[in-house]
């Protein structure tokens, strides 16, 4: 066993770390904001919008991440004719794919806040979106973050797919660094280190939110 | 006599096939104090959130004001006229006392922060519960909360107040300091339709009474008449057991 690898080969190491954090920072940021409105078209009592909505994350909840990606990569470009960026492209599946997963969390913690809260702000005059964005939203989001947390640490992990389309997120980067050392056993632990305190950071964060409740 | 101040026609609603309020024809007038009672089921927190189109009703109308709420364009602005105060309270939790007052004012009526918050203050004094405004509603007693959702329905200056069994979650001690709240109100000249089954309340400050059963009204009356001497059959037996419950 020799560390050295680690150590010389860290500010490659690191960059692709970034990229990872990178993807994921964006992908939290962006899928949330969507997820939010995917999950008050859930909710929506116009069946026009209630109805895409719910295939929207039907259909995205009953896909692998990997073949998403798939198609943003190798088969948008071939309808459209011309490539996407990589980072691009990946970071249009993750927001599609996390989307539907984070707008299920967004609707169970809007509708654990009680209708009743609805009436309430309605009945002082508030419009509908006016009582989501001030009454609604900041409840559910406090009852919801415990599962957002987690959603997030998910979403980190599934940075490791971008792999697969060759771009450098952290994952890729260990293992160009082992192929080329040999040293594939301290790199793959150094990687499994990394994730582990990133990912129980994040439960963590998770467990004691919810533990506040 | 003024013109009234709501107007009920034809009006029909139903949950799934569940008829909750069949053909009901009513007016309410300006600066009366009107109690609706009835056994449960029978219609009568149906028919108060109606009055604000918080449920969409299937047919007739009401007229809030001169205004239709079936064709209403601007329902929440109509809203913003009519108070409500609810069984439960539902003071929005993750604001302070003082900021669920001045929401309201602040967002529907383009008051200032400082304007709002004024007048919040002093709505709150009136209810007695002044030194509570920075506190969270779960940091308050159940009759504290009541007063403040009271203050929040008032502070948009209503023409109308529904009270939806104000105290019918109170423990027993508190009913009284929500109680005298109304009677303040309504000696002041608000007009206010409460849903209640304090009889107390009901005999000493309301003007009328109006019974309801089975999603229609059986009478209306003046409320001193309705208790010496009910029309209906049906309403002398629910008095007899209301009064009698010991």
């Amino acid at each position: 066993m020799d560390f050295n690898v680690i150590i010389d080969n860290l500010p490659f190491l690191m960059k692709g770390l970034f990229t990872s954090f990178q993807l994921a920072f964006f992908t939290i940021v962006l899928s949330l904001s969507l997820a939010c409105l995917i999950a008050i078209g859930r909710i929506s009592n116009k069946k026009y919008v209630r109805y895409p909505s719910a295939i929207f994350v039907n259909l995205l909840r009953s896909n692998p991440l990997i073949l998403i990606v798939f198609w943003f990569f190798f088969l948008v470009p071939l309808i459209t004719g011309r490539p996407l960026p990589a980072f691009g492209s990946v970071l249009i599946a993750f927001v599609v794919f996390f989307s539907a997963y984070f707008a299920e969390i967004v609707r169970s913690g809007i509708q654990s806040v009680g209708s009743m809260q609805i009436k309430a702000a309605q009945s002082t005059g508030l419009t509908y979106p006016q009582t989501m964005r001030l009454i609604i939203l900041p409840q559910a989001l406090k009852n919801m973050l415990p599962a957002l947390v987690t959603e997030c640490v998910i979403v980190f992990q599934g940075t490791t797919i971008a792999y697969i389309i060759g771009m450098r997120e952290f994952l890729h980067s260990t293992s160009l660094v082992a192929e080329r050392t040999i040293r594939p056993i301290e790199l793959y632990l150094f990687a499994a280190l990394v994730y582990l305190i990133i990912c129980f950071t994040g439960t963590r964060i998770a467990t004691l939110l919810e533990k506040k409740e | 006599m003024s013109l009234p101040l709501v107007e009920i026609k034809n009006l029909s609603l139903k949950y799934g096939n569940y008829k909750a309020l069949k053909n009901i024809n009513i007016s309410f007038f300006p600066g009366k104090c009107v109690v609706i009672c009835g056994p449960s089921g029978s219609g009568k927190s149906s028919l108060l959130r109606c009055v604000n189109k918080l449920e969409e009703f299937d047919n007739g109308d009401v007229i809030f004001d001169g205004q239709s709420l079936k064709s209403a364009k601007n329902i929440s602005q109509i809203r913003s006229n009519i108070g409500m105060v609810f069984q439960h309270f539902e003071l929005y939790p993750h604001l302070s006392v003082l900021n669920n007052i001045t929401l309201a004012p602040i967002q529907v009526k383009g008051l200032s922060k400082k304007d709002a918050n004024f007048n919040a203050m002093k709505l709150l004094e009136r209810v007695g519960i002044d030194d509570q405004a920075n506190k969270y509603p779960a940091e308050l007693s159940g009759g504290q909360q009541q007063r403040a959702a009271i203050s929040r329905a008032l502070a948009l200056e209503p023409k109308l107040m529904l009270f939806d069994e104000p105290t019918s979650a109170l423990d027993p001690e508190m009913i009284s300091e929500v109680l005298k709240v109304m009677r303040d109100l309504a000696d002041n000249g608000m007009s206010m339709l409460v849903v209640t089954h304090e009889m107390g309340f009901a005999k000493d400050v309301a003007d009328e009474v109006v019974f309801m059963d089975e999603g229609k009204i059986i009478e209306r009356s003046s409320s001193k008449s309705f208790f010496e001497n009910p029309k209906s059959e049906r309403a002398k037996e629910f008095i007899n057991k209301v009064l009698l419950k010991i």
